[in-house]
């Protein structure tokens, strides 16, 4: 049995290849996921490492928790700082060798070539002192003196072509300055830090730039030979009071990589699940060839239950054959992972991130994870197709059109629609009931809807394609006849095409959850914001609260209303607080306050969002306990009620208790509006012109501004739909895989077609028109399913911000005729093939 | 009737054909030359390999000889691209294999008209309806082929192979897989077309009495003409084939 097994895999290679590639390619992006972000796990805490080597001791404030996006400081730490004073206390500690304070803090450095700011890939932009405690190293020139000197990351000074002596501009919370670069510099082996900015600048102008005149953000100090770190931090500790964090060098690189290991903990699950859909397209591509194959087998089946093979043993020699492919394309995925890892690093090297190098780290999880996965899900897709197997009957052998029995229809009923109701109750329950497993289950009900629409399928696959083909029939012979072939084996045609029906599925429900979203805020700002004029940084990273100072300064402007967040925890969930200054954003926000208003917004007192008020059961004059990072534990007062968090965040505080309790304290947004009577042209000119002066800051009026955020959430559809590209290019593998087995069992019928005078170019035709049929049928369920999630999805977060659904159709229309043209690549092949068929040979096959 | 019609409907001159190479090579025809009349009925006959399937085969332009030539009415079909034969497969031969003739999608009438149906030419509606009745299928035309018995496909094939008036039809061993009264009943219709309608037939047959019938019957042994019969009857055939057996 197992050598019948062995010698059918390789009598098929090909086909065998194809199946195994929808394995290899979601194996590949798991374990690719997984060698990536080990990788990168590994390289920050070897980083860290190394940035804290000379390091014995750390001390600095404590923090209540760690923001996940590091406050409103854009990069700094949300601490409270220690003031010198404590340092100099160090100082006399015994055991104590050396005792440096560091700052860091924004600070965003002008292109001298351009004049505008130099931004980033996200990473921060950072301003900090000379230390070269902390890793950092001088590549040229000398270290910064002085209140006009600083130094510049190599990678900043390489791309923008920064060279020792040029005069820079540099902004920062306060106003910014120029300077004389005196060198550049390294972190370690590495020209910057994650693609961040750095400027470096002696201690002392440092703590006057970032406005920490007096204080460190952390102090680190040096023991004294035959001193251990522990003794030392102890020592420390005992010496301070209480309030602040003493940590020994090594604690802290832990800390420090910690929480970056959280960001890629995020990044792992969320790849992953790009990795699941493609693995879970890849089981129907499995189900479908194994389907085919055992079809055509069943009279050598038949043959072997005549000699005396039993039911299980053909069983058997199915899953055998199922087993072994998982088990090899799981080893190669796992290798295809690793080189996807070494690219993508190579890849984000090439725009700009430098990453600390180390070895590649293939974890022995990752290779257990990857290959349970992989041969499991083979194997589980192969048991339908194993057991119709076994019920070959010996008497198959000797029939001539032979097809394994299928199931009852009834049966394929009942549990398609069971599949999909369950499946829409897990989808429904994780969407509105919420609960700690939300996204599971909303996972959990859209695999099953998909699985149950393709069990569904086949009942309207002949209909479907008939209708869809019905416009071929006129236009050529050979597109009737591939309207025909689509439509002769209705289960084949649904089960390739509900390989593609995921992927276009979750494609169009992104495409429709974008479009609800981009039109949901432009209508948030419709009707919730009065201002002319937005100002905001190019990235949305918070800019210098001096832009809304010099704003106020202006005769033209009537109404300049700053916008600052920051990140709170209240009853253990983090959660955005907005600061606002109570005097003015009445004027730019049009949001209704019950028992209160913006206006009177007090020291002490918090606006809470209805529907948060509502799910904790406050209501207005109720204490409510908030953390912050810096500051601890606060209570705070309801001072109101607000009926729409599409502008604001779910909380409010004045602008006064934000400063009191955050490190950070730049601006998010400034809201400006034109005094009376100045005519708007006028009030631009005003504000472009303070503009000017802060190149990462740009305006905008509420038409542009929409443009901006609809711009956003376009990237962030065309980044999702990038990766679910993976599962539609296996799909379209899927369609090559059946119009090739397809093409194999018609060998015959091909040949006689050719024999009365078929061409070559309408046989190719023909299966093209084939292919574009299950395209499109697969694309049109995709379509219809995922409007369906884009819809219940909108309905689910209507309360938070997506008040509106929008039907993008135009793309919905192009997403199913790239669908059809993907069915003419996918093709390509499959239709040589079949033209190239011998006349003769294929007349004679058997 | 002496000799051949002046001018054949189908000829071949010294035609050769080898399968295979070095000494795995097969010389299935050797020099073979042979006309075939217009509007007659030709039967060719030999022991099994002797090359008739070949020799239909490369007369059909299914199949490319090696040496020698073929020729259909004027054209040289060694000379065609591979679109040409094609061309001339669709629009100037008929074809009957033993087995296996029809599409398996398409009905009884779609089958029959499947060579104009691929050259998008509208088939005379008084011809089709002519061959139907005379293959008596008129109430199957809507019927797959799954659904019909073994002769009743050999009658689809053999109306589809007359349905665009080739200039030639082919037919090997069109009866083989039947049973005798349904052979029978196939080869009166195919000798009818002949008789009727002016078509030209050739095929191979196994069968004396079938070969009885024929106007001229070929004999092919090991991949030559062996003997050539005028107005031939069953006795005479099976003499001759005994003959050659022996
Ligand atoms: N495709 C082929 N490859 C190799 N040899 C072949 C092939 N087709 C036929 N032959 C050989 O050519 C000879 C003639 O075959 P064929 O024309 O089929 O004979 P017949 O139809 O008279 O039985 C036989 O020896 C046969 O084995
Ligand atoms: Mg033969």
């Amino acid at each position: 049995m197992w050598r019948a097994t062995l010698k059918s895999l390789l009598a098929r290679k090909v086909r065998l290849a194809l199946t195994a590639l929808a394995v290899v390619l979601g194996v590949g992006f798991v374990a690719g996921t997984y060698v990536l972000t080990d990788t990168l796990d590994k390289a920050f805490d070897e980083l860290f490492t190394t940035t804290t080597a000379g390091v014995d001791v750390v001390v600095q404030a404590k923090s209540a928790f760690t923001p996940v996006e590091g406050g409103g400081g854009g990069g700094g730490q949300e601490r409270n700082p220690v003031p010198e004073g404590v340092a100099r206390r160090i100082e006399a500690i015994g055991g104590v060798q050396r005792v440096v304070g560091d700052v860091a803090g924004y600070a965003q450095i002008v292109d001298p070539r351009t004049g505008k700011a130099i931004t980033t890939a996200g990473a921060p932009t950072l301003g900090a002192n000379w230390d070269p405690l902390t890793g950092l190293v001088l590549r040229r020139g000398r270290a910064p003196t002085g209140p006009g000197e600083m130094a510049v990351d190599a990678g900043t000074a390489g791309k923008y072509d920064l060279a020792v002596g040029d005069r820079v501009q540099v902004l920062f919370q306060g106003p910014s300055g120029e300077f004389t670069i005196s060198g550049i510099v390294g972190v370690g082996e590495l020209d910057n830090l994650l693609g961040a900015t750095l400027s470096v600048f002696d201690t002392e102008t440092a703590q006057r730039v970032l406005g920490r005149q007096g204080e460190f953000d952390t102090v680190n100090v040096v023991a004294r030979p035959g001193v251990s770190p522990i003794q030392l931090r102890n020592a420390v500790a005992a010496a301070l009071p209480k309030g602040f964090e003493v940590l020994t060098g090594a604690d802290a690189a832990t800390q420090s990589a910690e929480q970056l290991r959280q960001g890629l903990g995020f990044l792992r699950t969320a790849l992953l699940v790009f990795g699941f859909v493609s693995l879970f397209v890849g089981a129907f591509i499995i189900f479908n060839t194994f389907s085919i194959i055992v079809a055509q087998r069943t009279r050598e089946l038949g043959l072997l239950r005549a000699l005396g093979a039993s039911r299980r043993q053909v069983m058997v020699s199915v899953m055998g054959e199922a087993v072994a492919i998982g088990l090899a394309a799981s080893a190669v995925g796992i290798g295809a992972g690793v080189l996807i890892a070494v690219g993508l690093q190579a890849l984000l090297r090439l725009v700009g991130v430098e990453l600390p190098s180390t070895a590649t780290q293939v974890l022995p999880r990752t290779f257990v994870v990857s290959l349970v996965i992989g041969t499991v899900v083979t194997f589980v897709a192969s048991v339908i197709p194993a057991r119709r197997a076994s019920r070959v009957a010996p008497v198959q052998a000797l029939r001539e059109e032979g097809a394994p029995p299928g199931g009852s229809l009834r049966r394929r009923i009942a549990i398609g629609f069971a599949v999909t109701g369950l499946g829409l109750a897990a989808l429904l329950t994780g969407l509105f009931g919420g609960g700690s497993h939300a996204a599971q289950l909303v996972g959990l009900g859209a695999a099953m809807v998909f699985l149950g629409v393709a069990i569904l399928s086949p009942l309207v696959a002949r209909r479907i394609a008939g209708w869809l083909g019905a416009p071929l029939r006129r236009l050529s012979f050979s597109g009737k006849m591939g309207r025909e072939n689509s439509m002769r084996n209705p289960r084949r045609t649904a089960a390739t095409a509900a390989a593609l029906m995921i992927g276009l599925g979750l494609v169009t429900f992104v495409a429709v959850f974008a479009a609800s979203l981009r039109s949901s805020a432009s209508a948030a700002l419709d009707e919730t914001l009065r201002a002319d004029f937005i100002v905001s940084s190019s990235q949305f990273q918070p800019f210098s609260a001096q832009v809304a100072r010099d704003l106020a300064a202006r005769p033209e402007l009537g109404v300049v209303s700053p916008f600052r967040q920051g990140e709170i925890r209240v009853g253990g969930r983090t959660d955005f607080v907005a600061g606002v200054d109570p005097s003015t954003i009445a004027a730019v926000a049009a949001v209704d306050v019950a028992g209160g208003s913006l206006h009177s917004l007090g020291d002490g007192a918090l606006l809470v969002y209805r529907g948060v008020a509502r799910s904790h059961g406050w209501k207005t004059g109720d204490t409510v306990t908030v953390e912050f990072a810096k500051s601890g534990k606060r209570k705070f007062t309801i001072g109101g009620i607000f009926t729409d968090n599409r502008l604001l965040n779910n909380y409010v505080v004045s602008l006064p208790v934000y400063q009191r309790n955050f490190a950070g304290q730049l601006d998010m947004i400034v809201f400006v509006k034109a005094r009376k009577g100045v005519p708007i042209d006028r009030a631009r000119r005003a504000v472009d012109q303070v503009a000017a002066k802060y190149p990462n800051v740009e305006v905008n009026d509420q038409a542009s501004f929409k443009a901006r955020q609809a711009g956003f959430i376009n990237r962030f559809l065309a980044l999702v739909s990038a990766l679910l590209g993976l599962a539609i290019l296996i799909a379209l593998f899927g369609i090559v895989n059946t119009l090739g087995l397809s093409i194999f069992e018609r060998t015959r019928e091909l040949g006689l077609l050719r024999a009365v005078g078929m061409s070559r170019r309408q046989v190719k035709r023909m299966i093209r028109w084939e292919a574009v049929i299950i395209a499109v049928l697969g694309a049109l369920l995709g379509v219809v399913i995922g409007v369906l999630f884009g819809w219940t999805m909108q309905r689910a977060l209507a309360d938070q911000g997506i008040s509106r659904f929008a039907l993008p159709v135009g793309t919905l229309v192009a997403y199913v005729i790239l669908a059809g043209f993907a069915g003419v690549l996918a093709a390509i092949l499959p239709a040589r093939r079949a033209a190239r068929l011998n006349i003769l040979e294929a007349i004679a096959y058997e | 009737m002496q000799g051949a019609s002046p001018r054949p409907a189908a000829r071949a001159v010294d035609l050769g054909k080898v399968y295979g190479e070095g000494d795995a090579a097969v010389e299935a025809l050797r020099g073979v030359t042979i006309d075939f009349a217009s509007g007659r009925f030709t039967a060719i006959m030999g022991p099994s390999g002797s090359g008739k399937s070949t020799l239909l085969h490369c007369m059909a332009g299914l199949d490319a000889p090696t040496s020698g030539r073929v020729f259909i009415g004027d054209v040289d079909l060694t000379t065609l691209s591979e679109k040409q034969l094609t061309r001339l497969r669709r629009d100037k031969v008929g074809f009957i294999f033993q087995a296996y003739n029809l599409v398996p999608t398409l009905t009884a009438e779609e089958n029959i008209t499947l060579p104009m149906d691929i050259a998008r030419a509208r088939p005379e509606r008084d011809w089709f309806d002519t061959v139907v009745d005379t293959i008596g299928l008129r109430d199957r035309l809507r019927h797959r082929p799954s659904e019909l018995s073994g002769g009743q496909q050999q009658r689809v094939a053999s109306a589809r192979a007359l349905m665009s008036r080739p200039e030639i039809v082919y037919a090997d061993e069109p009866t083989g897989n039947l049973d005798s009264r349904s052979g029978s009943e196939l080869l009166a219709f195919l000798r009818d077309a002949v008789k009727e309608h002016g078509q030209t037939l050739v095929m191979v047959t196994h069968d004396p009495t079938a070969a009885g019938h024929a106007d001229h019957v070929v004999f092919l042994e090991d991949g030559a003409v062996v003997d050539e019969m005028e107005e031939p009857t069953a006795e005479r055939v099976l003499d001759r084939m005994k003959s050659l057996e022996a």
